[in-house]
């Protein structure tokens, strides 16, 4: 028979306080999101509705915007092999995944940049560019830090902080992450497909 | 023998570091939710202070014909007046309510630490820098928008307020996330949703409606600045930054206006539910009633789609805007009469519940007894005040009256947010022992509550009134209108009068707050000791010493069967389990 009675009390389980976090912080982020998003609908609704033009034609391409469409939906798919990976005590497969993430996250930050730059749009010109730039940079913005949300999870995926039963902070960031991919979504069909 | 002390000369060297620096230090680095929660209330009191000073001088200011005398032009009233109305919102109540739930919650929920407590930390010193950013730039001549033309150097301040105004906005986001994380998942063990107590739940349920509104605010502010900074500019309403607009305060006046004020008092809800079964020494009558109650008036006060640029300058004539309005009475009028059933003892286990009081004297008179505690006096005030905004927000609604773009619209705001204040203000009184490990004066305290409760009845009461007689409310009046000075009321003596009485009111509450500077100053002076729970309260916090030690409980609470477990821990002789 083995003695119990000297071994120390289980681990209380660690509490999901970084999940919860994030989503209350995302729900945040989207709102604000809509926030924003919204006046855009109303700003061109009532251009379209006056006859005037709202974009100048030709200059917004669906080119650009659907590869950084395209790069969200992979990085989904990546994220996600991330949290899949940690749950199973796979880190090579984890690190792999994150890096990934991370790398496409720096790829369309780049792509944005050529967008913003491609247009010529000037943030005085008129409604119409203003709001571009103001929807935009938002989601650069929330781009931005699910980027670094997900290097900082890397990292402490790399120092070995993270497994099966730890795995509540790399979930947490593809929460964030998806919501991220789901915004662009929103803007890709408002802003570049029926602009 | 290894050895593992420190070595002497650590401990002198940090002996002759002087005590207010190492809690300068403290403060700077602390983790420690009740440090911060600390940090949050006197910033919240102290613009408490500032914002019921500057009320006086406004009321003053308005029982004049004229707007020049005090503060030398309509566009200077103009922004104190929104200093006023924001600060009032923002750097007092919010901050107030912030504060006790960051002191309190976790206890409350059996948990050590408030959920990232360095994000708690950095948000209250962001909501500080924000703060003062604010109003040092309404100061210099910023705030949300001008009525008289905007000069570069006026333009440049305002685009400070929206910078501050931002910042704290943002810190209250970032607290409200640590506030709701900690209740729902620090919970201790057996308390479900059911079993939160009811300040934790109102807060739990206060700070979801901030974080699913207050972005609105924030995206906003962020159109505004960023056209003002070098947008189009457009010379309408569209962005609300042409020269010489008043359109800003216009596109972010939903945060002070109904439904959306609602969302800063919820907690005066909690406050009431979780004091009035202490004074009342039994449990609470209604229990889950309250908490759909509390929920409810959460859903009734999100605001964020009553922004102009979504609904228009008309909003107040739609039918959501129009059954808000009705129905905010009735999750009100519905936790007076659950508070009622507790103090008055009419539940149906009242006798089950006094047998098993920690008091075996415990009966409906003693509940009568209670009610004359600071606390106690203070909580039934927050709630009838309360009670008396929402109805004056009930009478908004009612179109025949048309009483949109007057006074009432004050009234609302100066009632709902003073029952907030003097919720507060219980809190603080009922909390005391454990977020400073003292109590407050008894005698200062009536005289306190007696002074708000007062002084909000009569400055908004003054208000509601004077709305029946066409006194416009200042600023909205202007909104697309040409005119940039007050239309004149029907009956101008009569509303000169009411100014008067509003006058008084806010002298009075003036007073008040002094009061409560006063009750602090003598407590933090006095060495007395405090008992672990003087005054028979029900839930987690009460089981540790006062002041709490850091981690708060030398041991895990137990395992928590229901919303009051100290009275769980009492068997029917009266005696402890």
């Amino acid at each position: 028979m083995v003695a119990t009675t000297g071994l120390p009390a289980p681990e209380i389980s660690r509490p999901r306080s970084l999940l919860v976090g994030t989503m209350f912080s995302c729900a945040a982020a989207f709102v604000f999101f809509c926030s924003v998003i919204g006046v855009y609908i109303l700003e061109r609704a009532e251009a379209r509705d006056e006859g005037a033009e709202w974009f100048p034609r030709d200059v917004i391409e669906l080119g650009p915007s659907g590869f950084i469409f395209w790069t969200l939906i992979l990085s989904v798919f990546t994220v996600q092999w991330a949290v899949q990976a940690i749950n199973a005590d796979d880190r090579t497969n984890a690190y792999v995944a994150l890096a990934l993430t991370g790398l496409f996250g720096a790829a369309i930050f780049n792509q944005m940049w050529f967008i913003i730059n491609d247009t010529g749009f000037a943030l005085a010109a008129d409604n119409a560019q203003f709001l571009f730039f103001v929807v935009n940079g938002t989601f650069i913005v929330f781009l931005i830090a699910a980027v670094v949300f997900v290097a900082l999870t890397t990292v402490r995926a790399l120092a070995g902080q993270f497994g099966p039963r730890r795995a509540e902070a790399v979930s947490s960031a593809a929460v964030a992450w998806n919501t991220v991919v789901f915004m662009w979504a929103i803007v890709y069909y408002l802003i570049y497909i029926t602009k | 023998m290894t050895m593992t002390d420190s070595p002497p000369a650590a401990d002198t060297a940090l002996a002759a570091i002087s005590p207010r620096v190492v809690g300068l230090f403290d403060a700077l680095t602390t983790t420690d939710h009740k440090r911060i929660g600390r940090l949050w209330l006197r910033s919240g009191l102290l613009g408490l202070l500032a914002a019921t000073l500057l009320g006086v001088v406004l009321t003053i200011e308005n029982s004049n014909s004229s707007p020049d005398d005090i503060f030398g032009g309509i566009n200077s009233f103009f922004q104190y007046f929104n200093l006023y109305r924001f600060g009032l919102v923002l750097l007092v109540v919010a901050p107030l309510f912030v504060g006790l739930a960051t002191v309190v919650v976790p206890m409350q929920v059996g948990a050590t630490n408030i959920a990232f407590p360095r994000a708690a930390h950095g948000a209250v010193w962001l909501f500080m820098i924000g703060a003062t950013i604010t109003v040092v730039s309404v100061v210099s001549d910023g705030g949300w928008g001008a009525l008289d033309g905007v000069t570069g150097t006026e333009r440049d301040a305002i685009a400070l307020t929206l910078v501050g105004t931002g910042l704290v906005i943002f810190a209250l986001l970032m607290a409200s996330v640590c506030i709701a994380t900690t209740v729902v998942s620090l919970r201790t063990s057996g308390m479900n949703l059911l079993r939160v107590p009811l300040f934790a739940w109102s807060m739990l349920v206060a700070t979801s409606v901030w974080l699913l509104t207050l972005p609105v605010a924030l995206g906003n502010l962020a159109f505004i600045y960023f056209d003002l900074r070098g947008g189009p500019r457009i010379p309408d309403e569209t962005f609300g930054i042409a020269e010489g607009s008043h359109a800003i305060y216009a596109q972010i006046a939903w945060l002070v206006e109904q439904p959306q004020i609602y969302a800063f008092a919820i907690p005066v809800l909690g406050v009431l539910g979780t004091i009035a079964p202490v004074v009342a020494k039994r449990r609470h009558a209604q229990h889950v009633v309250a908490v759909a109650l509390i929920g409810l008036f959460g859903l009734l006060s999100v605001g964020g789609w009553s922004q102009p640029w979504f609904q228009g300058n008309n909003y107040d004539e739609k039918f959501v805007f129009i059954i808000f309005g009705l129905f905010a009475v009735i999750p009100v009028f519905g936790s007076i009469g659950a508070v009622a059933d507790t103090i008055v003892g009419r539940s149906s286990d009242s006798d089950t519940d006094s047998a098993v009081s920690s008091d075996p004297g415990a009966s409906g008179e003693s509940g009568f007894a209670g009610l004359l505690s600071v606390y106690g006096l203070a909580a039934i005030g927050a709630a009838l005040l309360l009670l008396a905004g929402t109805v004056a927000g009930l009478a908004r609604v009612i179109q025949p009256w048309d009483l949109g773009d007057r006074t009432t619209e004050t009234s609302v705001m100066n009632l709902v947010l003073f029952s907030a204040v003097a919720a507060a203000i219980a809190g603080i009184w009922f909390w005391a022992p454990k977020i400073g490990g003292h109590e407050l004066a008894v005698s200062t305290g009536r005289l306190v509550v007696l002074d708000i409760v007062a002084g909000a009845v009569l400055l908004g009461g003054a208000d509601f009134v004077s709305g029946f007689f066409e006194a416009p409310a200042f600023g909205y009046h202007v909104v697309g209108s040409s005119a940039p000075l007050p239309s004149e009321p029907s009956n101008q003596g009569f509303v000169e009068v009411m100014n008067v009485v509003g006058t008084i009111g806010a002298v009075l509450i003036a007073l008040g707050v002094l009061g409560v500077f006063a009750a602090i100053a003598k407590a933090m002076r006095s060495s007395d000791g405090v008992d672990d729970n003087p005054y028979g309260g029900q839930t987690l916090e009460w089981t540790t010493s006062s002041p709490p030690p850091p981690g708060n409980f030398s041991e895990p609470p137990e395992r928590v069967v229901s919303e009051a477990p100290l009275l769980d821990t009492v068997n029917e002789n009266g005696e402890e389990a």
